[in-house]
């Protein structure tokens, strides 16, 4: 419903076709945004089956998007197992 | 190369890089190696193996963690009010 009205404006007043593109754009990338959030593993969401998810990663994980001086292929556990 | 852990905690420098803690604030990189330090201690007595290698985590949270922060939960250990699940 929302849409349509939107639709009709933008017809009627086509400068207003950007503003509609950047608002979408802008909650569309805060949502993807929240939901990488939410998604690492930083996070615990089951306290009881899951309650250290980091330690759940391999090695090499990387989480950033950018990784300009760690050279995350040749990392290892460092500790021993037990 | 994969050296024995005796010689890794004999050339130790400082805690290594640790990809699930990858950024500015490293408390919980300090708490999750005293953590594992515990554990490791409990997992290898109760097998009745040596101890010796879990001393890698107590090097890097001795690297990484405030005195007073360690002294605290040193305590706590001692006093059985320790949060953390050991």
């Amino acid at each position: 419903m929302i849409f349509r009205t939107a639709v009709e404006h933008a017809k009627r007043h086509p400068s207003l076709i950007p503003q509609f593109f950047f608002i979408c754009l802008g909650m569309g990338g805060a949502c993807l945004y929240l939901i990488r959030l939410a998604k690492g593993p930083h996070v615990v969401w089951n306290k009881t089956k899951n309650p250290e998810p980091w330690n759940q990663l391999d090695p090499t994980y990387q989480y950033k998007f950018v990784a300009i001086t760690t050279d995350y292929k040749n990392l290892k556990k460092e500790g021993p197992e037990f | 190369m994969s050296e024995t852990i005796e010689e890794k905690i004999k050339g130790y420098r400082t805690a290594p890089f640790d990809a699930r803690f990858p950024n500015t604030n490293q408390t919980r990189n300090c708490f999750q190696n005293y953590l594992d330090y515990h554990r490791c201690n409990k997992a290898l007595s109760a097998k009745d193996q040596d101890v010796a290698p879990c001393d890698w985590y107590q090097r890097v949270y001795k690297s990484l963690c405030p005195m007073s922060w360690v002294a605290k939960w040193d305590d706590q250990m001692e006093n059985g009010t320790f949060p953390g699940k050991i």
